[in-house]
């Protein structure tokens, strides 16, 4: 993996934190050195600090994600909702906001890594998650295996989350995927009412959603098999 | 004196010629010396010189020669005639330049009011303006000396001003100091300027839309007197000065906002960086003490302390830009579904075994409001790590939700002590805590103070009550909204 951080004592933390993962940690300064590092080296996960000297994080997270599909996790001492959706839509796949603790970004890390390293994402045309099956081919979708009924942006919607399970999707990222070419007033109100009918439809307690994840001011998470088993 | 030899000069020329001469040349030359006369003296030295050509037409032009009898009666005529044609001639010649006198003074006058206007606007800075006005005024009225006091000026007690100066801008009052000394006080803001008796000094209140800006003083080395021009000039020229003083004064205001702007531009720009600066040491501070957590178990201290110091932090930048209300929302329509989710996400693990148990008003509508979802999140979160705070272990806590007309309502119950009735209204202060509250709960004391500004920046609100069987009861209003929902296919 690669780090990309210009503070010597983060780098350090970061090199201690997955020492004991068997990871090879690359390093890097400034921007430019981690854009050609991640070129060269073509690392399996890339977390990227913003607050670097020679250019804006968003700016790096477009460039790399122009050419790499390696995960981006990034680390920010913003707090603030638009920063992250702003690095979101710039390609980053996950957000930590400093300061942060070791075994938080651990656990991110892990979720990036097996997110990629899976199968589901890619080309399969049947995801299985928790007790939902979803048929790409068929267009179907099983509950505890039974049947059921999706409207067309129901299943677009669900479809563009859970073939994408574990990543932060914005507000506008659905909208574009899920409302393209659609005639709609103002879907960026809409798209909580689907997302409150579609947890009714698949979530046992649509209050206490096990697949479908709020990320406040953000957008919506589809949980990963792993956790949506887990929390059972 | 001089016409008196042109009007010889003239005389002794005609007689020369007299006998190649008609009564109608003598009487056109002798019209034109009254006519040069009347415009280059006056209309007396007119009709005296048209008296005089009158006497010595007759004396050496109408025969018989050198006497004043006159033969042909057709003669008393001409005399006559001559005599009416130059007197009126003389009269209204004579109104004609007064007319032209008038005429200039006014264009004289319009073209110092034009002076006054550029000079009050051409000069760059407002206080120079001030006394370019001064200037003007001082050099039209012919005074010894002329200032223009700003109210602010005569407050700050500047360079020992007259005490009339003081006086006239206290009250708004005009005021003059006569030659003997005394003083005569006006109770209006224009003084009788055709009558100023004695006056050598005179206080003029400057006002605009009746507020005092300043006060004009015009020192004269003799008593002032001023024509009717002049003192419609002088009326004039006071709102002349006022504009000037008030655009001093908005000058003035206007580097003070700047300055202001740039102070609050400064602070913002350091709230961020001090928050920048602060979490970046704090997380390789955390980092560390991680590492070392398997050997010390303070090392976890360590941990929760830097948590609890960045906690401290961000809550006071948000506090300052709350009250700054330099606090930025994202308020749109959400579902009410979103929140509790969200919410029974963030507390899961804080509350332990403790029960969150959530009533939604029939549970089959969905509920809409028009919030900032982020931001009502640490609302209500701050409200459950509150009541889970102040509980006993296992005791419920409960959160119902409803509409209610116009407004969402969360009601969230706890059966702890509850706080007392004196300080019902305190727990939303900075800084408050509670008496059961022991100091390492964690907490920085603002939580309850920044969820309730956050509520009432959204149009909602937060109050608290007491709940009737023991504990408390905090209710946040937050504005519902409706939507078209459109409809599933079922």
């Amino acid at each position: 993996m690669l780090v990309i951080d210009d503070e010597i004592q983060i780098r350090r933390a970061l090199r201690n934190a997955f020492a004991d993962t068997g990871a090879t940690v690359l390093e890097a300064g400034t921007a430019r050195q981690g854009i050609d590092l991640a070129a060269a080296e073509r690392p399996d996960l890339i977390i990227l600090d913003l607050g670097l000297p020679d250019a804006p994080g968003a700016e790096v997270c477009r460039e790399i994600r122009s050419w790499s599909t390696s995960p981006i996790l990034v680390l920010s001492a913003r707090h603030s909702d638009e920063e992250k959706v702003r690095l979101l839509d710039a390609g980053a796949d996950d957000y930590v906001t400093k300061p942060f603790s070791t075994s938080e970004l651990q656990a991110r890390a892990r979720a990036l890594l097996r997110r990629t390293q899976g199968t589901g994402a890619g080309g399969a045309s049947r995801i299985e998650i928790g007790g939902l099956v979803l048929d790409l081919a068929a267009r179907s979708l099983t509950r505890d295996g039974e049947a059921v009924h999706l409207t067309p942006i129901e299943w677009d919607l669900l479809r563009e989350m859970m073939t994408n399970a574990g990543r932060v999707l914005t507000h506008r990222h659905l909208f574009t995927h899920v409302w393209r070419g659609r005639q709609f007033g103002n879907a960026s109100q809409y798209l909580r009412v689907y997302v409150a009918h579609l947890r009714r439809k698949i979530e046992g307690d649509s209050l206490r959603p096990r697949y479908i994840v709020t990320e406040p001011g953000v957008g919506y998470r589809f949980a990963t098999a792993a956790e949506s088993g887990a929390r059972d | 004196m001089v016409w008196a030899l042109v009007m010889a000069g003239v005389t002794l020329g005609l007689l020369v010629v007299r006998d190649r001469l008609d009564k109608a040349h003598v009487t056109l030359v002798y019209l034109l010396v009254v006519l040069a006369g009347t415009v280059g003296g006056g209309r007396t030295l007119g009709l005296a010189l048209a008296g005089a050509a009158f006497l010595l037409f007759n004396w050496f032009f109408l025969p018989p020669f050198n006497t004043f009898v006159i033969n042909d009666p057709f003669d008393w005529l001409v005399l006559l005639a001559f005599l009416v044609v130059s007197a009126t001639a003389a009269q209204m010649l004579h109104r004609l330049r007064a007319e032209a006198d008038v005429a200039r003074r006014r264009a004289a006058e319009v073209d110092r009011f034009a002076a006054l206007g550029a000079e009050a606007l051409k000069v760059g800075r407002a206080e120079e303006a001030v006394t370019a006005v001064a200037e003007v005024i001082r050099q039209t009225l012919g005074l010894n000396d002329c200032r223009i006091h700003t109210r602010e000026a005569v407050a700050a007690g500047g360079p020992a001003p007259d005490s009339l100066v003081t006086w006239s801008a206290a009250h708004g009052w005009a005021a003059m100091r006569q030659a003997d000394g005394t003083t005569r006080l006006t109770e209006s803001g224009e003084p009788p300027l055709g009558r100023l008796h004695d006056a050598v000094a005179l206080y003029l209140p400057l006002t605009v839309q009746s507020r005092i800006l300043g006060v004009l003083e015009l020192i004269g080395g003799s008593p002032i007197v001023l024509s009717p021009a002049q003192q419609r000039f002088l009326v004039a020229l006071t709102h002349y000065a006022a504009l000037a003083v008030e655009r001093t004064r908005l000058e003035a205001e206007a580097g003070r906002v700047e300055v202001l702007r740039e102070a609050d531009r400064i602070k913002d720009a350091l709230l961020a960086s001090v928050s920048h600066d602060l979490r970046t040491p704090l997380t390789t501070i955390k980092a560390l003490a991680h590492e070392m957590s398997g050997d010390d178990d303070r090392a976890m201290t360590i941990e929760e302390e830097a948590d609890r110091l960045n906690r401290l932090v961000a809550d006071l930048l948000d506090l300052t830009r709350l009250k700054g209300g330099a606090f930025t929302l994202a308020v749109e329509i959400n579902a009410v579904d979103d929140l509790i989710g969200a919410l029974l996400q963030r507390v899961s693990g804080a509350l332990g075994n403790r029960e969150l148990r959530v009533g939604l008003q029939d549970g089959g509508t969905l509920l809409l409001g028009r919030f900032d979802l982020s931001q009502s999140l640490r609302i209500l979160v701050n409200l459950v790590e509150n009541a889970h705070k102040y509980s006993l272990p296992g005791e419920r806590i409960d959160l119902t939700v409803a509409r209610e007309g116009e407004r969402l309502t969360f009601a969230l119950a706890d059966r702890g002590p509850g706080v007392p009735a004196a300080q019902w209204e305190r727990i939303f202060e900075p800084f408050y805590r509670g008496p059961g509250a022991l100091p390492e709960t964690g907490g920085t004391g603002l939580g309850l103070a920044i969820a309730r500004q956050l509520a009432r920046l959204q149009g909602g609100d937060l109050t608290h009550a007491p709940r009737p069987a023991g504990g408390t009861i905090f209710t946040l209003t937050l504005p519902a909204a409706d939507l078209p929902v459109p409809t599933p296919a079922s």
